[in-house]
């Protein structure tokens, strides 16, 4: 893969977080959306083509108006929608991850944009079998810890109690802790997380 | 407005920065001075391909014959094996090879895979003649180099692996050696797997060397499994085989390439 394929995508992801630190004029203290805590569930997907289903739940807590501290739980379905394919069935595949992450948050009218970087851990299962009968039936089965680290975008709108809120996480691991090599920005593009949700101001 | 310029400004130099390190990732050309090129067209079906030729830097003062290794998708992946033969022969004070550089002279897809399954596919026979009968006895005839079978090795990634898989069982006689990195095993109700298993007799006694690589993080429920079956059934039922398998800790379908690129050629200078 030569470099060109991916700088098209990687402005892509991070030009919209450069156009919304941007865009909005600043607001007047009171207009703030200010909030301490929230608890911001939500659903997601990777961009390895949408077939991987996220359940996920951010807990945000700014102790500070410009210091943002957050925990990011993922449980996620993986190939949902192709389980059995050319005689391979796949028995499971998941992944869990966990990440704990600090950074910034920009304040706007009707909505707050957070940057942060996380770092923590991703449990990978999956299984598979050959189920071919002109073959013998072959499984093969993978479960793995990996480090998680990456970047996160956070947007909340709204300014009640219950307010919408978007996630964008790239994730940083494995490249370039493999090498500098541009392919092994494959699997990090294949990971990168869309998630929505409804979010819950707590204090 | 200061602050907001401020951060304007450390975002745009964020970006900047990621965007010029990732356009120098480039990678390192193999030594042009040792590096040969020619194009040939294929009588079976009709396709000129690009060959470049990388020798190994004691290659005419040697006068030795030197063994081979075909590359699939040379265009990507000549510069990286070349070097890397280099360096790995080096480390290990065994003599380098010839690497040949097969580019595309048509879609991949339609080259590297044995049974057409659409428009695209299905052009693997015609390919591997071609192979067979009008590149390997050119560069045995231009280049020094041995002219046996263990003598060639061939190297494919993705459909080139299944293009090597579906080598080693329907025409065992060309190549000695076979490096397949994350194989298209799965293509066409695993055909290649039922390939195997037709000519396993004619070939299951022969000497060879398999390397197989995969990415750990490749779970799109279609690689592993096959992957194993191929692996397994090598291992149960080929006797004189020396064979091996690498799975690249979290690393994806590319991302998986050149590490396992990096230790199927170090499998092989090792005991070829």
């Amino acid at each position: 893969m030569k470099t060109s394929k991916y700088l098209p995508l990687l402005i892509l992801v991070l030009a919209p977080t450069y156009g919304f630190a941007q865009r909005e004029p600043a607001a007047s203290p009171k207009d703030y959306p200010t909030r301490e805590l929230t608890i911001e569930p939500g659903i997601g997907i990777h961009t390895n083509f949408g077939t991987d289903l996220l359940l996920a739940g951010l807990i945000q807590w700014n102790p500070y108006k410009r210091l943002s501290l957050a925990s990011h739980t993922s449980f996620n379905i993986n190939n949902l929608l192709q389980r059995d394919f050319n005689y391979i069935k796949t028995d499971y595949n998941y992944s869990f991850n966990q990440k704990f992450g600090a950074g910034t948050t920009f304040y706007s009218r009707k909505s707050t944009h957070t940057l942060l970087l996380m770092i923590g851990a991703k449990y990978t299962a999956f299984k598979e079998t050959v189920y071919n009968p002109a073959v013998d039936k072959v499984s093969a089965s993978i479960s793995a810890l990996s480090p998680d680290y990456g970047l996160m975008y956070s947007h909340k709108r709204g300014l009640k109690k219950y307010f919408f809120t978007g996630r964008l996480y790239v994730p940083l691991y494995p490249w370039p802790v493999k090498g500098s090599d541009i392919n092994f920005v494959d699997g990090n593009i294949n990971n990168i997380a869309l998630e929505v949700g409804v979010g819950m101001k707590v204090k | 407005m200061k602050r907001q310029k401020l951060t304007t400004l450390t975002l745009g130099a964020l970006v900047g920065a990621l965007v010029l390190f990732l356009a120098s990732c480039s990678e390192e050309e193999f030594n042009p001075s040792l590096t040969r090129e020619f194009s040939i067209q294929s009588t079976f079906n009709g396709a000129t391909y690009k060959i470049k030729v990388g020798l190994p830097l004691d290659y005419n003062s040697s006068g030795i014959k030197h063994s081979s290794i075909y590359v699939l998708d040379g265009e990507e992946n000549f510069d990286f094996v070349a070097n890397h033969c280099e360096e790995i022969s080096d480390r290990y004070s065994v003599t380098n090879v010839v690497v040949v550089g097969i580019g595309y002279g048509n879609d991949r897809e339609l080259d590297y895979t044995p049974t057409k399954i659409s428009p695209t596919t299905g052009g693997g026979g015609d390919f591997l003649r071609f192979l067979e009968n009008e590149l390997v006895p050119r560069i045995e005839q231009e280049f020094s180099v041995d002219t046996t079978r263990n003598s060639r090795a061939i190297l494919g990634h993705s459909y080139g692996g299944l293009f090597v898989a579906c080598a080693l069982a329907v025409n065992n006689q060309l190549f000695g050696n076979y490096i397949l990195l994350s194989p298209s095993i799965w293509f066409d109700n695993e055909v290649s797997l039922l390939l195997e298993k037709e000519y396993r007799e004619r070939n299951r006694d022969k000497p060879q060397l398999v390397f197989l690589g995969i990415g750990q993080s490749e779970n799109l429920g279609r690689m592993q499994a096959p992957f194993e079956a191929f692996y397994q059934t090598l291992r149960d039922n080929y006797s004189s085989i020396s064979l091996s398998k690498n799975r690249e800790d979290d690393l994806d379908h590319m991302g998986s390439k050149n590490p396992n690129i990096i230790k199927g050629l170090t499998y092989y200078f090792k005991n070829r």
